[in-house]
């Protein structure tokens, strides 16, 4: 036997999925265990090993691999829960981190805090007494304008040291053209102190733009250490409890890394709880046969989307964490908005808003009785009666419609002249169709139809809204991954990644350019991906190497992406991908928006290589319906405020078989969730246990 | 200046009475409209719904301008701006871009419905472009707006438009700026509403015709199909919208967009104590060759729930630092959309409402045909943005709530600096032209409970962007030597103000000088100036260094990081100039910072201390400006009684330097019952008062004036940040003046400004300058 195992540490809970090469899939969550989150993960793995019924030891003994995704880096970043360290930089160019381009007052920040100009702020990423200069000079051509003055970078070092850092960045402008001054610091660093943790931008982020490496390169090294210290930790006990294998670290990019090579790039591995939901719908899709993906994860106070085109994830290069844009190849993980503790409010001009603000876990929507007077979505979805009195039928938390009555009666129904019903209707619709406008929005600007994909739903707040924010953007198909992964799709997805390396290099040209000196820049980035795929430690099936160049139209910023096709590169290849680079811009920003006649440049270089394990989780098939499915019976729900109250059959998923078809409206009560079937909708269980809700278009 | 031109008026559009412009269109351009009830009978879910989605529609319209355009203006600066406008032109949903350009759109709009409908007639499938900044749409030449009426069944139901700054449009200046321009003849040409879309068409003659004037025609061409662009997915967009809720609902959401940001925005102003505050301002220096400081002024009366902005006293129309009313109108939008309505929908056709402008026809901020308007935004709109911004800061920190929107003022203009030579590092050497795009990293304003945010950006282009240096050295042979915040350059108060930068640049990759043209103000008076006896922020300062060695430190190891050390001359660029920077030289330009807010000598010694950790400022402004003494091994620790002792002696050097305008003739007052009026100075029944020590300082409406003491000196005396040397671009005498409590020595006002500079303290009371 072999087993894969998919581990997700969140804040709140730690989620295990296990698979093994016999098709079995079983899940596990537990609660996660800050500041040490390795307790955690042991205590998940635990559970799993009691339901294989063997012990942990015999367990992870025979685990091919762990794949394991964490948020303690994002957390300690967004937290500024991160050590002090050192950034040393080109003479003259230190306040680039302070200065920020400007757009640090406003990179990420929601619509309405983008119009409160007066409420924003801008923070820098460390005291500018750990912000030293070097004597240095480099132009755009590589060129050594100012030799490195060695004897003052030194005493700078020793500055840094002294004042208790144990950690330094080091991003010299234009170091990708010539990483040379970057290297030789590093040198020094270790002279001095070979225990220091040092992180180049040449190697963290060869990428031009230097306000963007140089906070890429801090973060990265801000995360290292403690992700180092973490990773170590985990991986001893691991080991000391019998596994053999390798434990991987998954990465923003969708794919996994060796524990002892994530610390060196670190920044590279904060999305990765982000993504790992979008690398389950990937593995589901190609179980359903789904090639175009909306994939939505909704929690207690976020709404994550990501996008799946063709069978491939939608990657971005650049992410934005705590208002600095960063480097880091990763899939696109759009957060847009709210969850189900997202707050129903009336402006000061008396109209209603949903969101962004939520009631967190703490004190939780109203109906939770925990002391919150605000109403949620949970608390409309109570009064509507899509969720009940008893909670979750899985859980263990009874809701008191009292309280939310109370809350949406106080806050929103009174002051509109509204019945709770009416209030709590309102509520559900606006945050459906607000939920479709910001759904739109990220497909729309990836240059994609909505109407061309299919919606997947998971988390515990998205199946009662699914249906509702895919009419509004015209999905018609629904499918929400019920079995036996339902409460931890993201840890799914984990296991079901293979490891994916990235190497880029920035080296603007203009298009045609020498194919030599590109196939040069192609050659010295495989070599760094196929070195670092043989670092892991693994054995692959097979080895793809994806070659890439982000170009621009000479006059127009943006940049896009463009494949580059292997095997030698000739002229006619780099035509190649400048036609790519053209069809997919047009894709992007429409028809004639490029300007071919200023010309195209090549900005970065990428090689992306992809190491397949030879694991690839399915979901296992669920026993046949024989007859239609039974409710478990009905209760009054407002689906449509035209409508008002129904008798509406509701089902319990653990009743439910493959084949089985609910005529919408319906609602269907999962351990984990509660799905919404809408009037006018079926849904029907499919043969892995999901429930894929159809437009049927016939109204109720 | 040249003489009026007659038949040039009916080119200048002006707010319209809705109702009237609407009875005045002809029978065969029928509007959409809705009635007060359809209003009215608007369900709450329905109003946020629709009111989402339009926002979401404007958004769309915004990204596709953006990513189609070819201009890093545009790209990265963030200079445009996109409307969605009801079938009268007002404005329902604006973007977050240049905010000024809010103040314009409409304009274009009552100027087409009134000019256009009968000939050439509004239709189903035209868009108009119009950069006439009398008509509106934009606020100089160089803002060229493309606009489409949207029909529903027959009828006008909306309007759609895109806007943005185009590098170059001709006219006798790179990037069509003229510094020595005397009339609109020497810039680019304004072209009224021309339909540049017919049937859904582009008009390639009319097309053609427009992009002929540039030095950049393919980027013009580019842009001009951006703007297409964005009109046709908003109006895509707005049509599946309507065909999902019906014409009225829509139409009805719109009405009560504007109506709610109306109601709102009144409510603020109703929940403010009625009174008058005024504000003056000034560009030093109209175009090249002239020496004058030219004025604009600002009275803003608050009644009920209104205000009204009176400019009448600004100076007439001079050289090129003009804006039509079109801009003026954008200033206010300026100050007024952060500051009265950071938390209210951008519904700026209501918003609108809650205003008037009260102007005399041929001054600088409301020029008549044919001056030259090229400045428009960033000199005198940008001035009146202040203004207003000032006197709604002092309207509002009576409020302790409201008060969190106070904030002295922003950096008080563009610095421009243009450069174009020819770049030698390729295999064929090739031409280039360059606006600098660093001063967007402008210094913001010090707020009662803030300091100002440092490098924040411009008040009035939220989301603009400072490009890499990488970029910029990738783009154009230069060198970047510095680019930084400047230590000391916030202006000084019990809150600072937000630092502004600076950069440095040598040729690099080129063999022959590079052509080099500024513009720019508030080198000989402050544009940036403090509240409640803040400080203004920095002055500006542009330098090239001629003959420097900066060759030779480089080749020596070194990077030079000061004008001082690399030998040579510096020569002050004036702020208008046509000149170059050879190779070897070396061009340096700081920009403004903002105001402080407060008296400095009332910052809290550990916030000292901070800014000087993190250098925000130097040891010897600690010292001098703040009266802070530090110690410590670090030289950061406060060091308490030698600070109130140092604070003490500096109030000594306030009561040794000032002048006492009258005799303390009351004595203290009850703080208990007065009012706030701002940091320092309360209202107890009329009575002003020093809220520090209670001292009364009289009845601000007696002829005898008040009781204050005054300090009149030389510029340099406000503290380090003033940078220039106002002989070498003004005529006039410049002063540096504080006002004192003269019992306890509280900095009440401080300003640099001309000696005939009528002072304003404690709002509308007057004290006549020295």
């Amino acid at each position: 036997m072999a087993y894969v195992i998919g581990v997700d540490v969140g804040g709140t809970f730690t989620d295990a999925v296990l698979d093994d090469d016999a098709g079995t899939v079983l899940a596990a969550k537990s609660p996660s265990t800050p500041p040490d989150y390795s307790r955690g993960v042991l205590d998940v793995l635990g559970l799993l090993a009691e339901q294989l019924g063997r012990t942990l030891p015999e367990m992870l003994a025979e685990t091919h691999h762990i794949a394991h995704g964490t948020t303690s880096s994002l957390n300690a970043l967004v937290m500024g829960n991160v050590p002090d360290v050192g950034f040393l930089t080109t003479k003259g160019h230190r306040d680039s981190i302070f200065i920020m381009n400007v757009e640090g007052r406003y990179l990420g920040r929601a619509p309405h805090e983008l119009q409160n100009i007066l409420g924003q702020d801008k923070h820098g990423l460390l005291p500018k007494r750990h912000a030293l200069e070097v004597t240095e000079r480099i132009d755009r051509d590589g060129n050594i304008v100012v030799a490195l003055d060695e004897d003052k970078a030194r005493a700078s070092i020793r500055a840094l040291l002294a004042d208790g850092v144990r950690a330094i960045a080091v991003s010299l402008l234009w170091s990708f053209r010539n990483p040379v001054h970057e290297r030789r610091l590093r040198e020094i660093v270790t002279e001095e102190d070979p225990e220091v943790f040092v992180a180049l931008s040449s190697e963290v982020s060869p990428r031009i733009r230097e306000f963007a490496r140089n906070a890429t390169t801090v973060m990265s090294t801000q995360i290292g250490p403690g992700l180092r210290d973490y990773l170590g930790t985990l991986e001893s006990s691991l080991r000391d409890h019998g596994l053999t294998g390798p434990l991987l670290v998954m990465q923003s990019n969708g794919g996994a890394v060796a524990a002892k090579e994530a610390p060196a790039t670190a920044i590279s591995t904060v999305g990765s709880v982000l993504t790992g939901g979008v690398v389950g719908s990937v593995a589901l899709g190609r179980q359903l046969g789904h090639r175009n993906i909306i994939s939505t994860d909704v929690g207690g106070t976020t709404f994550l989307a990501g996008l799946v085109v063709d069978g491939e994830p939608v990657r971005d290069t650049t992410t934005v964490i705590n208002h600095h844009p960063i480097n880091v190849p990763t899939l696109r993980v759009d957060a847009i908005g709210s969850g189900g503790g997202a707050i129903a409010w009336l402006d000061s001009g008396g109209n209603l808003r949903i969101g962004p603000r939520s009631a967190q876990a703490v004190p939780g929507p109203a109906c939770y009785g925990n002391g919150g007077t605000e109403p949620t979505n949970t608390d409309a979805n109570l009064v509507l009666g899509i969720l009940t009195e008893r909670g979750l039928i899985g859980g263990r938390k009874p809701l008191s419609l009292e309280l939310a009555r109370q809350a949406i009666d106080t806050q929103i129904a009174k002051p509109l002249g509204l019945t709770v019903e009416e209030a709590a209707a309102a509520i559900y619709a606006v945050q459906n169709a607000q939920t479709g406008d910001l759904l739109r929005k990220t497909v729309v600007e990836a240059g994609h139809d909505p109407r061309n994909f299919v919606v997947y739903a998971f988390g515990g707040a998205g199946p009662a809204h699914c249906a509702g924010y895919a009419a509004e953007v015209g999905v018609g198909e629904v499918v929400v991954p019920l079995g036996p992964v339902a409460s931890a799709f993201s840890a799914f997805g984990l296991a079901s990644s293979d490891i994916v390396l990235a190497a880029e290099l920035s080296d603007p040209l203009v298009v045609p350019f020498d194919p030599q000196r590109a196939e040069r820049n192609f050659a010295d980035l495989e070599k760094l991906v196929r070195d670092g795929l043989e670092r892991q430690g693994v054995t692959f099936e097979a080895v793809e190497l994806h070659r890439e160049i982000d170009m621009r139209y000479t006059m127009q910023l943006a940049e896009v992406t463009a494949p580059v096709a292997g095997g030698a590169l000739d002229t006619a290849a780099i035509e190649d991908a400048a036609a790519a680079f053209e069809a997919r811009y047009a894709e992007m920003y429409g028809k004639d928006a490029g300007f071919r006649e200023a010309g195209i440049q090549a900005i970065t270089f990428r090689v992306r290589g992809v190491g397949i394990l030879p694991f690839s989780p399915a979901l296992p098939e669920v026993p046949v319906a024989d007859g239609d499915a039974t409710p478990s019976g009905t209760r009054p729900v407002q689906l449509d405020a035209r409508l008002g109250y129904l008798d509406t059959p509701i089902y319990d998923y653990r009743e439910l078989r493959a084949g089985h078809v609910l005529t919408g409206p319906a609602i269907v009560e999962v351990p984990t969730t509660t799905v919404v079937v809408p009037g006018g909708t079926a849904g029907t269980v499919d043969h892995l246990g999901n429930l894929t809700i159809r437009t049927t278009g016939v109204a109720s | 200046m040249s003489m009026p031109i007659p038949g040039s008026e009916q080119f200048s559009s002006r707010a319209v009475d809705a109702g009237e412009l609407a009875r005045s269109l002809p029978s065969s351009l029928p509007v959409h409209t809705v009635t007060q009830e359809q209003i009215d009978a608007l369900d709450p879910l329905t109003y946020e719904v629709v009111r989402h989605r339009l926002w979401s529609v404007t958004d769309e319209m915004g990204e596709a301008l953006k990513r189609m355009s070819g201009s890093p203006i545009v790209t990265d600066a963030n200079d445009f701006d996109f409307a969605i406008s009801d079938e009268l032109g007002q404005e329902v949903q604006v973007g977050l871009y240049n905010t000024m350009l809010v103040g314009a759109v409409d304009l274009a709009i009552y100027w087409t419905l009134r000019n256009r409908a009968v000939n050439p007639g509004i239709e189903s499938g035209d868009m108009f472009l119009c950069n006439d900044p009398w008509v509106g749409g934009g606020l100089h030449q160089n803002d060229v707006i493309v606009y489409q009426p949207v029909f529903h069944e027959g009828e006008l139901f909306a309007w759609t438009s895109a806007v943005c700054h185009e590098p170059d449009l001709g006219g006798v200046g790179l990037g069509s700026f003229s510094p020595a321009a005397e009339d609109v003849f020497s810039e680019s040409l304004p072209t009224p509403p021309v339909k540049v879309v017919r049937g859904g068409r582009l008009q390639r003659d009319v097309a053609d015709l427009w992009v002929r004037r540039s030095r950049v025609p393919m980027l013009v061409g580019l842009d001009l199909r951006a703007k297409i662009g964005a009109n046709n997915v908003g109006a895509e967009r707005l049509q599946a919208l309507i065909d999902q809720y019906g014409a009225d609902t829509v139409k009805a959401v719109m009405k009560r967009m504007m109506s709610d940001a109306e109601t709102r925005m009144r409510g603020k102003i109703a929940a403010l104590p009625d009174g008058s505050w005024t504000a003056t301002g000034y560009q030093d220096q109209s175009h090249v060759g002239d020496r004058n400081l030219h004025k604009i002024t600002v009275t803003t009366t608050k009644s009920g729930d209104h205000l009204t902005f009176d400019f009448t006293g600004t100076d007439p129309q001079a050289g090129v630092i003009n804006c039509t009313y079109a801009g003026m109108r954008g200033g206010v939008m300026l100050a007024l959309l952060p500051i009265l309505a950071g938390d209210i929908p951008w519904s700026a056709g209501g918003l609108m409402r809650c205003f008037d402008l009260v102007t005399e026809e041929g001054t600088i901020n409301n020029a008549t045909f044919p001056a030259a308007v090229g400045r428009g935004p960033i000199g005198p709109a940008w001035l009146t943005g202040s203004l207003v911004a000032e006197c709604l800061a002092q309207m509002l920190d009576r409020d302790l709530e409201l008060g969190r929107n106070v904030q002295a003022t922003c950096c008080g203009t563009w610095d421009t600096a243009v450069i174009a030579g020819l770049d030698e590092r390729g295999e064929q050497p090739s031409p280039f032209l360059s606006i600098m795009m660093e001063p967007m990293a402008g210094g913001y304003g010090a707020r009662p409970h803030a300091d100002g945010m440092d490098s924040g950006g411009l008040l009035g282009i939220p989301m603009g962007r400072v490009p890499d240096v990488e970029m910029t050295e990738f783009l154009y042979p230069v060198l970047a030597l510095w680019r930084r915040e400047e230590p000391d350059s916030g202006g000084p108060g019990r809150h600072r103000g937000g630092l502004s930068a600076s950069m440095a640049f040598t040729p690099h990759g080129t063999s022959i000088p590079m052509g080099l043209v500024l513009a720019s103000a508030g080198k000989a008076v402050a544009q940036n100036g403090g509240l409640a006896g803040g400080l203004p922020g920095n002055t500006g300062l542009d330098v090239v260094v001629r003959n420097s060695r900066v060759a030779q430190m480089l080749a020596d190891g070194d990077v030079p990081t000061d004008v001082d050390a690399m030998g040579g001359v510096v020569e002050p660029g004036q702020n208008y100039a046509s000149s170059y920077i050879a190779p070897g030289e070396v061009f340096a330009m700081r920009w403004q910072g903002g105001g402080g807010y407060g008296d400095p000598l009332h910052r809290d010694p550990a916030a000292v201390a901070h800014d000087l950790r993190e250098e925000k400022i130097t040891a010897a402004a600690a010292r001098d400006v703040y009266g802070v003494v530090l110690g410590g091994p670090d030289g950061s620790d406060v060091d308490g009684s030698a600070t109130d002792a140092l604070r003490e002696e500096l109030r000594g050097r306030r009561r040794a330097s000032a002048e006492l305008l009258r005799e303390p003739t009351g004595g203290t007052v009850d703080l208990q019952s007065a009012r706030r009026l701002d940091d320092n100075l309360v209202e107890v029944r009329g009575e002003l008062a020093c809220g520090r020590c209670a001292q009364g300082l009289g009845d601000p409406s007696s002829p005898e004036g008040l009781s204050l003491a005054r300090h009149q000196g030389p510029p340099t005396g406000a503290g380090p940040q003033i940078l220039a040397d106002p002989a070498d671009y003004v005529d006039a005498e410049v002063v540096f003046r504080q006002y004192y409590c003269p019992n306890c020595w509280t900095a009440l006002h401080s300003a640099v400004v001309p000696a005939d500079h009528a002072d304003v303290i404690a709002g509308a009371h007057h004290v006549v300058g020295a």
